[in-house]
């Protein structure tokens, strides 16, 4: 399969368009040779950043966008999910609030960017991704 | 849902995810006084922190009302998914039917 270095996908910021927008993702990630269960947690911690801000990023400010890039960098994969709208993280309750916990849990590191809208970045440890073969 | 002499099954299948928050909800909303519950997600293929949240609230309710429950997940992102939430330790999860109902009927019995 040709590996593909970069995706850049924008949908409406709702939680119906969760579903394809992970699944474009998937796509990504079997083109470059990730394997299943490691595209799978990449695309759980990618999911869980897509649903907060399909659930809250816009409240009822009306609509917006949510956009997702990813690229890879060496040996590591970079996706950023971003939207113009408000990153929730509320003090987890017992049956909430367990996006940014997963995040972390499989992401090799997670930021936070809170200028003019909400930029999280999460770079996946190398062990995840295979090297590009070089150009 | 369906009832099996007493003991109440729920069924869902596919990929749940906030998309489907709503029908979650309503699909785990048991309602009478079975002695158990089976959650059969075991032709669930993926699962999102939606899908824990609304497990928590529904295992909150049946413990309530004294209720066990019992969950058949095959899906390893599923499992993982619970691990790394941290909850996987507050469900009785089962790969095969025949062990959930066995410690479904233990509970009751």
């Amino acid at each position: 399969m040709n590996n593909v270095a970069e995706l850049r996908l924008s949908r409406v910021a709702r939680p119906s368009a969760v579903k394809s927008l992970r699944h474009a993702f998937l796509a990504f990630l079997t083109a470059n040779d990730v394997s299943e269960d490691c595209a799978a947690d990449i695309a759980t911690a990618v999911g869980e950043a897509l649903a907060n801000s399909a659930e809250h990023a816009y409240g009822n400010a009306g609509s917006g966008t949510v956009e997702v890039y990813a690229r890879v960098e060496r040996e590591s994969l970079i996706v950023e999910v971003a939207d113009a709208g408000v990153f929730v993280d509320r003090p987890r309750r017992e049956d909430r609030g367990f996006g940014l916990r997963i995040i972390k849990a499989v992401a090799r590191s997670v930021s936070i960017e809170r200028e003019g809208g909400t930029r999280v970045r999460m770079v996946f440890d190398p062990r995840f991704v295979q090297p590009l073969e070089a150009s | 849902m369906s009832d099996a002499t007493t003991l109440t099954v729920v069924k869902m299948d596919g990929e749940l995810d906030i998309g489907r928050r709503a029908e979650i909800r309503h699909a785990l909303a048991v309602e009478g006084n079975p002695s158990g519950v089976l959650v059969d997600f075991g032709d669930v293929t993926y699962a999102d922190s939606s899908a824990i949240s609304e497990l928590l609230r529904f295992r909150n309710d049946l413990n309530r009302r004294g209720l066990p429950v019992a969950l058949l997940i095959k899906s390893p992102q599923f499992k993982r998914l619970l691990e790394y939430a941290g909850v996987n330790e507050a469900f009785a999860v089962f790969d095969e039917r025949g062990a959930a109902l066995t410690y479904l009927g233990n509970a009751a019995s």
